[in-house]
């Protein structure tokens, strides 16, 4: 995947450079505004990833042009802040997913992977993993042909995991996917959900589906 | 600058002056209106007392002419009353009357004079005066004038016009005198207020400004600057306090940190161990930099007004707030359940709405022991507003230490051991204020002995009817 980093700090922008190529993605980096701007329109990338606060042009007014331009190019929006204003003026501007900082590394990556992977999925009905069906009209799931019992926040919790299934989802993004909060539980919360929809989809079942991908979330994979 | 002229130059006086101002202007006014009112008025009486004589006089030529008239001219000038009287040929040249010459010689109409005159008085001299009469020709030519004399007229209207001017200059000087006194004693006022703020700025935040007790408006000034003094004060004792928390509360996972490090560089290599280091090293990282976030978001709900404020159907949210927390309360052993009342709406920005009450959930459920129960109550009360009740049956907070919990850092001796920053009730306080709502703090779940917490956050509504 040929990913652009818009990032004007020098040494972030090489960190986050080789955490991507460890990744198996083909990295640029644009060290401000304008620059980025126009490698993005002509660099033919998979996904960019654009800074907040960048020198010459502000990341909002970067994406706003690009989208006003036609490029459909996934965005993550990264901020030194995370707020509810910041994030929704970004999401406005036509940036796809929005990341506070400080994030993890992990959560950068499983982020850049979600956007690339989420192109065009809107018109699925149906999901399957594995053995795993989810009809999404008659909102039924069913494992090997038997029905599953499915709370409404479960189901739409299964179903994120299945859209994004065979990659790792950080527990930030169920809970801004699925929940649409935006801050940091302090406690378990997330674990305690999965594991209750983990208990309805793996228990009766010889093959898990839902894995924990240690220290960083958790993944749906046949 | 002199004292003297610093007072010129106060709001006061210049007040004074234009108060001095409208007295001149009505003063004015007065002349005018007295004028016209004994003056014009005099006037408008000999016009009509000249006019009268003037038709009895030709009503006597009518019936006796020229002779009769004559006769009847010479009596009155005789007289020596306030009319004056000419009859003259009609070529202008005087047959009798008061004064030896016409003012003017009038054509075929009536006319209405002013005009000045000469006469010769008792001991023969020559007397100016003025006049004012109408003159005209009678049939077959002679002239008749008959005026009265304005003598007594401008005389009046002299003392009037001068009464006036004297009244105009005593008021005109007392709205003057009356300024600079106003001035002198606000200025007194005024200068108590502005040394005390003077000795603030210079460091002194215990100074207060002086309240008289007269229940004037400088006193109601005294008041709030000197509430706003202690909010100040306040403030700077929390940052101070905040500032020493701060690098307490930061230094110990710093130290643990860099310790964990050089263990790690100490020790011989283990990949493993090492992993191991990194990985600790990573999660108290990770814990700083959280802290620094809840600063940094206090900091900003506190002192960004500009959020965007939308509905929020907090029956709702609250609701699957609840949903939310409640599988992991029960996995710890506490029960959590909810009351939500339907149908509460307010206006507000959802993200810090949102994390306002979950910092009152996980509070309570931290605080409460194994097999506690926390309770989420929302209603609207009997004065409109919404209020979400937080309530757990866990140590609860004395009374006495329940403001200052909601301080920021501030965090009570029994809490240390557990993580967080202390910024959890300061964080929905502020969330509070920024909504114009409150967070208070009373008894919860408890018994006797036992008081629990229960934190409240009250709310403006917005009428869920109007507002759908």
């Amino acid at each position: 995947m040929r990913v652009l980093l818009v990032e004007d700090d020098a040494d972030m922008a090489q960190s986050l450079k080789a955490s991507l190529t460890a990744d198996e993605h083909d990295v640029e980096i644009a060290g401000d505004g304008e620059l980025g701007q126009s490698m993005a329109l002509n660099g033919g990338y998979d996904v960019i990833v654009l800074d907040r606060m960048l020198p010459k042009k502000l990341g909002v007014s970067v994406i706003k042009d690009l989208r006003e331009q036609g490029l459909s190019t996934p965005v993550l929006m990264l901020s030194a802040l995370h707020d509810e204003d910041h994030r929704v003026e970004g999401l406005e501007a036509g940036a796809n997913d929005y990341l506070g900082k400080p994030y993890s590394t992990r959560e950068l990556l499983a982020r850049v992977k979600a956007l690339w992977n989420g192109r065009g999925r809107e018109a699925q009905t149906r999901l399957q993993v594995g053995d795993l069906e989810m009809d999404l009209l008659a909102r039924i799931v069913k494992r090997g042909g038997k029905k599953l019992d499915l709370q409404p926040r479960e189901f739409r919790l299964l179903e994120y995991l299945m859209r994004n299934s065979g990659q790792t989802v950080t527990r930030k993004m169920l809970l801004e996917n699925v929940w649409d909060y935006h801050f940091d539980p302090q406690t378990n919360v997330i674990d305690v959900h999965i594991s209750r929809l983990r208990s309805k989809i793996d228990r009766d079942f010889a093959q898990s589906l839902l894995h924990t991908v240690r220290g960083s979330g958790y993944r749906l994979e046949a | 600058m002199r004292p003297g002229l610093a007072l010129l130059r106060t709001t006061t006086f210049r007040l004074a002056l234009v108060q001095a101002g409208i007295v001149l202007s009505f003063v004015v006014a007065l002349l005018i209106y007295v004028y016209l009112a004994t003056v014009g008025q005099l006037n408008a009486d000999s016009d009509i007392l000249a006019d009268q004589e003037y038709a009895t006089l030709e009503r006597a030529y009518g019936e006796g002419g020229i002779r009769r008239l004559n006769q009847e001219v010479v009596e009155r000038a005789a007289r020596q009353g306030p009319l004056l009287y000419v009859l003259a040929e009609p070529n202008g040249v005087i047959i009798t009357g008061d004064f030896p010459q016409l003012p003017v010689l009038p054509g075929e109409t009536v006319e209405r004079i002013d005009f000045t005159f000469e006469r010769p008085d008792e001991s023969g001299e020559l007397e100016r005066g003025r006049a004012r009469g109408q003159v005209g020709r009678l049939l077959n030519g002679p002239i008749l004038l008959v005026a009265r004399d304005l003598g007594d007229t401008a005389l009046i209207s002299g003392r009037i016009t001068r009464a006036l001017w004297t009244v105009a200059a005593v008021g005109i000087l007392f709205a003057f005198a009356s300024g600079l006194a106003g001035a002198w004693l606000a200025g007194q006022r005024v200068e108590a207020l502005t040394n005390t703020t003077r000795d603030v700025m210079a460091g002194d935040l215990t100074r207060r400004a002086p309240v008289t007790g007269e229940g004037d408006e400088y006193d109601a000034l005294a008041v709030a600057i000197n509430a706003m003094l202690d909010r100040l004060e306040r403030l700077m004792a929390i940052s101070r306090t905040a500032g020493d928390a701060i690098a307490h509360d930061l230094r110990s996972p710093l130290t643990r940190f860099r310790h964990r490090l050089e263990s790690a560089l100490d020790a011989p290599p283990d990949v493993e161990a090492d992993r191991e280091a990194l990985r600790k090293a990573l999660e108290e990282a990770d814990r700083l930099l959280d802290m620094f976030a809840a600063v940094l978001k206090l900091a900003r709900v506190e002192s960004n007004p500009d959020w965007r404020f939308e509905r929020i159907d907090a029956t709702e949210d609250l609701r699957e707030l609840v949903d939310f927390y409640e599988p992991a309360a029960e996995e710890q052993g506490r029960t959590l359940c909810g009351e939500i009342a339907d149908g509460l709406v307010l206006s507000g920005e959802q993200g810090l709405f949102n994390q306002a009450v979950s910092n009152l959930i996980e509070n309570a459920l931290k605080y409460t022991p194994e097999g506690g129960r926390v309770e989420v109550k929302a209603v609207r009360r009997p004065d409109g507003r919404i209020e979400i009740a937080v309530s757990d049956d866990g140590p609860g907070i004395p009374p006495s230490e329940r403001e200052r919990v909601l301080e920021r850092f501030v965090r009570l001796e029994s809490a240390r051991s557990s993580p967080g920053a202390g910024l959890g009730l300061s964080l929905v306080a502020a969330v509070a204020r920024l909504h114009r709502g409150g967070l208070h703090l009373r008894d919860g779940l408890g018994d006797e002995t036992h008081h629990g917490l229960c934190a409240a956050l009250v709310l403006p509504a917005i009428d869920a009817a109007a507002a759908r």
